[in-house]
Order: structure tokens, then sequence, then C-alpha cells
């Protein structure tokens, strides 16, 4: 075994994961009530102070790991304890192991696992994040709780579908599974001034492929899992660290989706009209990185602001949103691009 | 003829079938709050409660305040027409008789039982001797134990105040 | 009232009705015969007609001025008319004269609620004063008797009260003092208001000048709740309503029944439901009970007795006049027929003083109503005492006041099988070897035959409370061992075979009469 590389990809895991995936995710949980406060013209959260400073609120985070920490760590009666105590780690594992495909940046250094069938990799590993919810609820011995795990479950697999069949589109378009190798591709300029990134060579593939991933990751409008106002959902009866879990690893999934649709459709690290030769040194690769992060971002607010915009939809209208809507739209999407690049 | 006004349902149409420009529409809304919200604080709807305290209206009714007399006894004359106009029954009136013969009687015993009061103000309306009043710009706080939800006399004289109208056949 | 069979009858017209009537009958009553209520204050069907408060003024074909309608005779061809503009400003003009000095210290009186100044107001004025000098004052809080308050202020000078005294109490001790709005009421000098019947004058009087002193402060008449039923204080049985304010007594007033109290009762009546206030008896007590429950002991009481009937040697029964007709007939039939008692005695109070108003000398209830029941089993009652004497087996005594308690309880006291049934502790019930609480007579149902064999429902104003039980239960338990006895449930399926049985006649179960009370409210 060459200890080098695992080393390497120890190091780059915790800055890939640790300290920008789940430092975001953190921060997130305070993002998401402020900035629904603020959509509201409310003031949010800012009671939370160190000696007096309440720095707009940002260390209610830190409050609520405090509290998740200390809080009693109940078990329902009848629940299987196993699963139990699984379910919130199989929700948040999937999604830091899925961090490992994506690059940060061009090259082998700035990607924990270059795979070349990466996309496969992806939707292979975050398929387990399902199991999280589902058994979470299911072992909580709670009629609600089973309820939002029939919900999860069914939700994710539907759109699961939907998901992967827009993703085909892009590997048609690209011609590679590899994601280092479609974020290469999208430096490219149609017509000498259009970047050709994925929104632009695959806008439906795009939108429906962000429906889908809100949908997968079970948050507003298709929260009906959770669903606070009516079932209060799988982790009814999740407390103390083990509610923070799922907590935490939603938002970690905002931030893995954030990212995959950054990589896929809006040029990855690509910054465009920019001459990387212009740039002195190490410098470029640092605006690169820049430039995923800000993209990364961006994308988490849209995901935000959809979420503080659109009321949840329906059961029904989730299931005939994912099979009768965006499932065939989906593989006509895979028809005309296959026409097209035949035609080309 | 009777007159209808017909009101014009929405058609649907391609483009709100499609939903998409509509949460795009939807999703402008938001972000313009957004940004007005991190740039200014003008269109705050939230009271910064406790740094920050809404004064009560006029009309407020809060604590109840058994009104006193010239010699600090209460003006109460235990007529019962709060417990007869009270709607939750909650007070309870044990009337005592005075020396003094134009006003022969005095309540012994008046307490309200704030676990069934709801505060509608008719007492007040009812007093024929300005005895019972709601405006003290108090709230009722909650207490612990049953007992201490009943409030009796003395509790009531202490939030109350001189009232200056006639009372007794002496004057009139 | 004037006899009225004797008169020949004439036809009238009020307010364009015909009515025939007497001649010379009121027009106030003749009015109310079809349902026109003319308003009045110093009018009252029992007592003679004075006319002096002007508010039964009514228009007639006969006068030019109007007439005060008590004062005015059913005649041939008299019209009358009372709703007319010119009568209905006249009222308004009587009761702003009436109101004039008077204090409307409403939330301080008693007659709030039943005053007849406030309703006849309310009902025929609502016009405010119009005084702008200083009211005249009087004076207030003066005490009358050991039973009446009067306050000057509120009187309106319509001397029912000095004439009920005069006529119906035989007691002339009040009359009216001063002239003009100085006028009020007093006693006559060396006098005071201790009549037995001076509490009617409250009932009387039409405003709140007048007041109880038992009933002063106690509760305001609009959350009383009545029931209706009978005095037990003397033979008579006076027809009285009984208030009630949060589970206790707080008032008793008479009903009116012609064929027995008339309008009004004694003051006695009034104030006996303080007999039952304290001392009271709520569970089994007695020597020989220990911690028993109700069960418990009347089944020891119920072996015991079968014992003894079985060995011969049966006890001696004190019944008590207060019993009804129902605990009477259960009692004796269970204990004559069942268990060969032979002994029977009649306790209750002492014969007493009596009047030839309302008061009689028998001051227990439903004596003629055992006697009656007693002849229909065949006993012969012998005195308290002798049964007492003949008492060496055992005892069983029904009933709380008796004349001779002492002595029973001297007695009761060495025996060993000693039952006495008592609403309220005392000496008989701590020494008696069994002691069961029973209601008192506000609490009992069932009917009294008085003194003339009128017999009256009695119903239950409060429950019997907690281990207390009505004594034809209580008797029925005790021969639970006995074979041929009949259960009952109700005490109305007593009382229906006491009727079949032709014990007593009950015409109509509910005759209550009207309230004397509340009038204006007609």
């Amino acid at each position: 075994m060459n200890w080098n590389i695992v080393l390497a990809a120890t190091i780059k895991w915790v800055f890939m994961v640790l300290v920008f995936g789940l430092g975001v995710a953190g921060i997130l949980t305070w993002v998401e009530r402020k900035m629904s406060a603020v959509i509201q013209d409310r003031v949010g959260p800012n009671r939370a102070s160190i000696l007096g400073f309440r720095m707009l609120g940002l260390f209610h985070p830190l409050a609520d790991a405090i509290k998740a920490f200390t809080k009693e760590d109940f078990v329902p009666d009848g629940a299987n304890r196993v699963l139990f105590f699984l379910a919130p780690l199989i929700a948040l594992v999937p999604g830091m192991l899925a961090f490992a495909v994506l690059p940060f940046g061009p090259g082998d250094n700035l990607v924990i696992a270059n795979m070349d069938s990466g996309i496969i990799a992806l939707l292979a590993i975050t398929s387990f994040g399902i199991y999280g919810a589902t058994l979470g609820g299911w072992s909580s011995n709670n009629a609600f709780a089973m309820l939002g795990s029939l919900r999860a479950a069914a939700q994710m697999i539907s759109y699961e579908v939907s998901m992967g069949l827009n993703l085909v589109g892009m590997f048609m378009v690209f011609g590679t599974l590899s994601f280092s190798q479609i974020v290469y591709a999208q430096g490219h300029l149609l017509g000498g001034w259009l970047p050709e990134w994925g929104i632009v060579v695959q806008p439906l593939a795009f939108i429906l492929f962000m429906a889908a991933a809100l949908a997968e990751n079970k948050r507003a409008p298709f929260d009906l899992p959770e669903g606070e106002s009516e079932i209060i959902g799988y982790n009814v009866e999740y407390s103390s660290m083990r509610f923070a879990t799922f907590f935490l690893s939603e938002f970690f999934e905002v931030v893995l989706i954030a990212a995959i649709v950054t990589v896929l459709f809006l040029g990855g690290w690509q910054i465009p009209w920019l001459d990387p030769k212009g740039i002195a040194g190490g410098w470029i690769r640092v605006l690169q990185v820049g430039a995923f992060v800000v993209k990364t971002l961006f994308v988490i607010w849209v995901m935000m602001l959809a979420r503080w915009t659109l009321p949840r939809f329906r059961y029904d209208q989730v299931m005939k949103l994912g099979w009768k809507i965006i499932l065939p739209l989906s593989l006509l999407n895979i028809l005309v691009t296959a026409i097209v690049l035949a035609m080309l | 003829m009777v007159k209808v006004k017909v009101i014009e349902r929405p058609v649907p149409t391609v483009s709100t079938e499609i939903y998409l420009k509509e949460v795009l529409k939807g999703m402008g809304v938001s972000a313009k709050h957004f940004f007005q919200g991190i740039t200014t604080q003008k269109n705050l709807v939230t009271t910064q409660y406790p740094e920050e305290k809404r004064p009560y209206p006029k009309r407020f009714r809060g604590h109840h305040r058994l009104m006193k007399r010239e010699d600090g006894s209460a003006r109460c004359v235990a007529c019962y027409m709060c417990a007869t106009a009270c709607p939750s029954h909650c007070i309870t009136i044990e009337a005592g008789e005075r020396e003094e013969p134009y006003i022969q009687k005095y309540p012994r015993k008046f307490e309200i039982d704030y676990l069934k009061c709801v505060f509608c103000g008719f007492c007040v309306d009812a007093c024929p001797q300005d005895a019972i009043r709601m405006d003290s710009d108090k709230h009722r706080i909650p207490a612990y134990t049953r007992q201490d939800e009943m409030a009796g006399n003395i509790d009531l004289l202490k939030l109350g105040g001189l009232s200056q109208a006639r009372q007794g056949g002496k004057w009139s | 009232m004037p006899d009225t069979e004797e008169k020949k009858l004439v036809t009238m017209k009020i307010d364009g009705q015909e009515i025939t009537v007497p001649e010379g009958m009121n027009v106030i009553d003749a009015a109310e015969q079809i349902g026109i209520y003319i308003p009045r204050f110093c009018y009252h069907p029992a007592l003679s007609v004075a006319g002096n408060c002007r508010m039964c003024l009514v228009e007639t074909n006969q006068a030019r001025k109007p007439v005060p309608a008590c004062r005015e005779g059913a005649r041939e061809g008299l019209e009358v008319t009372t709703n007319s503009d010119r009568i209905k400003e006249a009222r308004k003009d009587v009761l702003e004269f009436i109101l004039l000095d008077h204090p409307v210290d409403c939330p301080i009186c008693d007659k709030a609620g039943e005053c007849m100044l406030q309703e006849q107001y309310s009902k025929f004025s609502l016009r405010p004063s119009s005084l702008s000098m200083p009211k005249v004052h009087k004076p207030k809080v003066k005490v009358m008797g050991p039973t009446v308050l009067y306050d000057a202020e509120r009187c309106i000078n319509c001397t029912r009260c000095v004439r009920f005294m005069a006529e119906i109490a035989k007691d002339p001790v009040l009359t009216q003092v001063h002239r003009g709005d100085h006028a009020y009421i007093d006693l006559a000098p060396d006098k005071v208001l201790n009549s037995p019947y001076s509490m009617n004058v409250v009932d009387l009087c039409p405003v709140g000048a007048l007041t109880s002193r038992d009933f002063r402060f106690k509760a305001r008449v609009w959350f009383l709740e009545s029931t209706d039923t009978v005095c037990s204080e003397c033979s008579r049985g006076c027809n009285i309503r009984v208030d009630t304010y949060k589970g206790e007594i707080k008032r008793i007033v008479p009903r009116e029944n012609p064929d027995v109290n008339g309008m009004f009762m004694c003051d006695h009546g009034r104030l006996a439901y303080h007999e039952y206030e304290n001392d009271r008896l709520f569970t089994v007590a007695g020597t020989r009970t220990g911690d028993m429950n109700y069960t418990q002991a009347v089944n020891r009481i119920s072996l015991q007795l079968l014992q003894m009937i079985k060995s011969g040697m049966p006890p001696v029964v004190i019944l008590s006049p207060f019993m009804t007709n129902e605990d009477a007939w259960v009692a004796i039939f269970s204990l004559k027929v069942l268990a060969n008692v032979n002994v029977f005695a009649i306790g209750g109070n002492a014969q007493g003083e009596g009047d030839d108003i309302l008061i009689r000398e028998d001051k227990n209830p439903n004596t003629r109503g055992l006697m009656t029941i007693l002849k229909h089993f065949g006993i012969q009652p012998v005195s308290v005492k002798e049964a007492i004497e003949q008492a060496d087996n055992g005892m069983i005594v029904f009933g709380t006041r008796h004349a001779w308690i002492d002595e029973i309880a001297k007695k009761i006291g060495t025996l060993d099988f000693g039952v006495i049934l008592s609403a309220k502790a005392t000496p008989a019930t701590t020494k008696a070897a069994f002691a069961l609480p029973v209601p008192s007579p506000y609490e009992t149902t069932g009917t009294w035959t008085n003194e003339f064999g009128i017999t009256q429902r009695v119903q239950a104003v409060l429950q019997p409370q907690q281990e207390a039980r009505p004594i034809w239960q209580i008797v029925q338990d005790m021969h639970r061992g006995f074979a041929r006895m009949q259960t009952f449930t109700r005490v109305e399926e007593i009382t229906d075979i006491l009727m079949d049985k032709g014990l007593i006649a009950l015409d109509d179960l509910t005759n209550t009469g009207d309230d004397i009370t509340v009038e204006a409210g007609k």
C-alpha cells in the first residue's frame, strides 16, 4: 500500500469534507434561520452572545451544538436500538463519501478520487442516504415516524430515477463519466463567447435535475417526510446529538447537491473568459477553487430561496410530478439530445 | 334581476401549468425582500421585546383592582353585580355589615379566581359604584398553585386608587 | 276578602273586554281575571284597601279624573281603561313622586331583584328624576324588633305593614308618623315588633324598607334556587318556598294556599331551618358501630333484629310524628307485620301554645297521618314513658326531636340493642348502640297530613348528605333478612300504595298556589 496516497487522501478529505462541507453545513443552520427572517422582514436569531458580543447571532450554531451534546439521549420504548443508533450515521456518511469524486480544482490534486466513472459512483453512494431516513423512522416505533419514513422512501426512490436519467444527457454531450473531464469540457467557449456549461447545453436537464435533487434532499417544497406542521416525520423520536446528526446531514446534503450542480452544470472551477496564462504561479488555482466555492454558495442560496418561497407539495402532487412530468421529460431530453448529437 | 358579480377565474395556460415562471416570480419576491433585509432594517415588522416594549393600549383590560374611598376602605358595597354579570363565574363575594348607615354593606371577602377569569371586563361595566376596574396596566402573572390564582380583597386593593365618583345617599 | 257568592253578577268592560264579575269586586282583581295587570303598591288582596299609593290609577266612564282601581268596585256599565296615554303618564308621575326621596341604594338593598318599585319603575316609567334639591333624610337601619329592620328612606308609606299588624296579626304596633315627605312608619310608643307573625311584613313590603335580619346580606335574591315544600314546625303544615344558595338554605317564605295557610306563615317556621344547621349527624355513630360504614351497621342491626324476633323478644318502637306517611308506612308495616313488634309509641315535640291565626298547639307536622296508619294496622300506641319502661329487650327510636329525648338517652345507653335514626347528634345518638343518620325535614321527600286531614307533598330542598338515607330506605335495609319484604326504589311507589289503600288523599300533588312575595312580575 502506498501510504503517501492514503495520507494525501486523508488531508484532502479533511479539508474538503470536514472544513468545507461540514463547515458550510454548520453555518447553514444559522443561514437557514437568518435568511428566513430577513426574507420575512424579521430580525432572526440574535440572542446568543459571548461576553456581550452577539455577532448577528452567529453563535447560535455553537449554542445549538452545546445543547445537542448535553441533552438527554432518549430512546423510545420498543425501538430497535441498533438501527435507531445507526440511522443518523447512515444518513450522514454517504454524503461525506460522495464528496470524494467532486473536483474542487483542475488536476488530480484537488480531487480525492479522480474516478473515470465518477457519476456512477456518486449515484451509487447517494442511494444509501435513503436508508438513514427509512430506518430511522421504522426503528422509532412511532406511527408518525413510520409514516415519515414511508414517505421518504417512496419519494427518494421516485426522484432518484429522474436524477440519474437527467445525467444521461450530460454523458452524451460530454462523452465522459468523469467529473474532472466534464469540468474540463465545460471550459470551452461556444462560438467564441458562450461558455459551454451544462446549463447552456442541457437547460432542461438542469431544471429537472434541480427539482429532483431538491426532492432527493427532502427539503421544501418536497419536505413531506419531515412535514413539521403535520407529522413531524421520521426524526420525531430523535433527540440530542442524534437529532443534530440528522439535521446536519440534511444541510450537508444541501452542500453536496450544490457542489454537484456546480460541477455538472455551472462549469465547476472554470472561470470563463479568463486566460489562465495571464496570472502568475499558484494564484490561478486559488482563483479557480474560489470560483468553485462561490458558485456552490450561490446554488445553496438559490435552494434556500426556494425553500422559503414555495409551499409544501401535497403527497399526490409529489408523486405526480415525479412520475408523470419529470420522468417523461427526462426521457424526452435524452431523445432530443441523441437526435441533435446524431445530426451534428 | 339579482345582480351577480361575476368573478373571473384564472384560466390555466401553458405558462402557469409549467409552474416554472411562477416559481421564479415567487423566488424573485423573496430575493427582493432578502436584499432589502440585508441592506436596510427599515421594513422590520417585529419588536425586540425585552429591550423595546410596546405600550399598553389605553383600553387594555389588565389585572383587576378594587378602588378605594378617601379613608382607604374598598368602595365595593358587595352588590354582586359583577358576580352576576361574570360569564365565567369567577367572582366570589361574601357581604358583611358596616356601622355606617348610608353604605351598610361591604365585601368581607372579594375573591377573583384567575383560573376562571376570561378578562372580558363585564364586571367593570356592571359595577354601579366604580369599585372595580381593570385599568391597572398590569398583566395577571401566572402562579404555581391553585391557591395563588385566587386574588382576594387585599391583593386587589393594593392596585387600587382613589375614585372621585359619588357614593351612597349622603351627598345626593 | 268579602264573601262574593251572595253578590249579584254585573257586566263591565276593561280595556274594551267585557267581563262578568260579582258586584263590588275590586277592579284590580277583575282585571287580573282577564290577564290585565294593573300596577299597585299599597293594595294587597289579604288586606283592607288603603288607596294611598295612587299607582293603580285607571280611567273610567263615570269620573272625569283618573280613579284608583283598588277602590273602584265593579258595577253595571262601568268601563275601565288601563292603557290610555293619560294613565301611562299618570303612572310615570306617580312613580316619579314616590321615587323623589328614595335613596336608590339598590346595590346594598336586600330587596333588589324582587322589589316592586324596581320592577314597576322599569316596566312603566324609566323616566329620570328631575329633583334638583337635596333629598329628605329619615331614620336608617332602625331596629323594629328581633326579626325586622326598617329603613325609612326607602319606605313609600304604603302602610301595608301597618294594616297587616292591625288586621291579620292583631298586634297593632306599627303606625305612620309625621306628615308629607317626612312621613314614615314607626313603632307605637313602648312597643316592639315582636309578634310571632312579624316577618310577614318583610314579604308584604313592596320595597326594601322592612328587611329581615335573618336574611340580611346573606345572598342576592336572583341567585336563590327555590323549592316548594311544607313547613314542619306545627300541625298546620304551611306551604313554604325554601330558597337556597350554594347548597345552603338562606330563607323560607310562605306560598299562598287558601285551604291551609292563606298567604302568611309564622316567624318560627321561617327560622326553623337553623335547627338543622349545626350538630348534624352525617355518618353512622353509636357505641357498637366502631368504624362500620352504613351497610355493615345496617346488616348487623338486621341480624340482631332477626335473632330477637326468633327468640320472641321484640324491641319497642318509638315513632316520630316528623316521619312522612311513607316512612311511617314502611316502618310500621315492617316492624309490625314482619317483626311482630307490639309496642309502638309516638314521640315528637310536646304540645305548645297555639293561636287562632295560624299556629297550632301540636308542634309536629304529621301526627294525624301517623295515627291514621297506626289505626290501619290496628295498633293502639302507648305513651313514650310506658314504652321506655318496657324497652328491656331493645328499642328502635325514629326521628330527631323528641320531648322525652333525655329519658330516651338514659334508657338507650343501657340497652344492647338500641337503635336511633336521627338527623342530628344528640345525647341519645352517642349513647345508643347504633345511630344512623337520616335527612332533615328539608331533605325529605314524601307526604305529611296536617291536623285538618289535608295531605301535602314534601319536597327535598337539599339532597341527603354522606351516609344519610331516608327512613323508609333504612327500615327496608334493616329487614333484608326477612321474607315477604317488598322493596321500593322510589318514594313515589309508597305514596301510590298509600293512596290505593285510601290512607291519604292527594288531589293535586303539586298544589302550590301563587307566591305572594313576587307580585309585580305577573
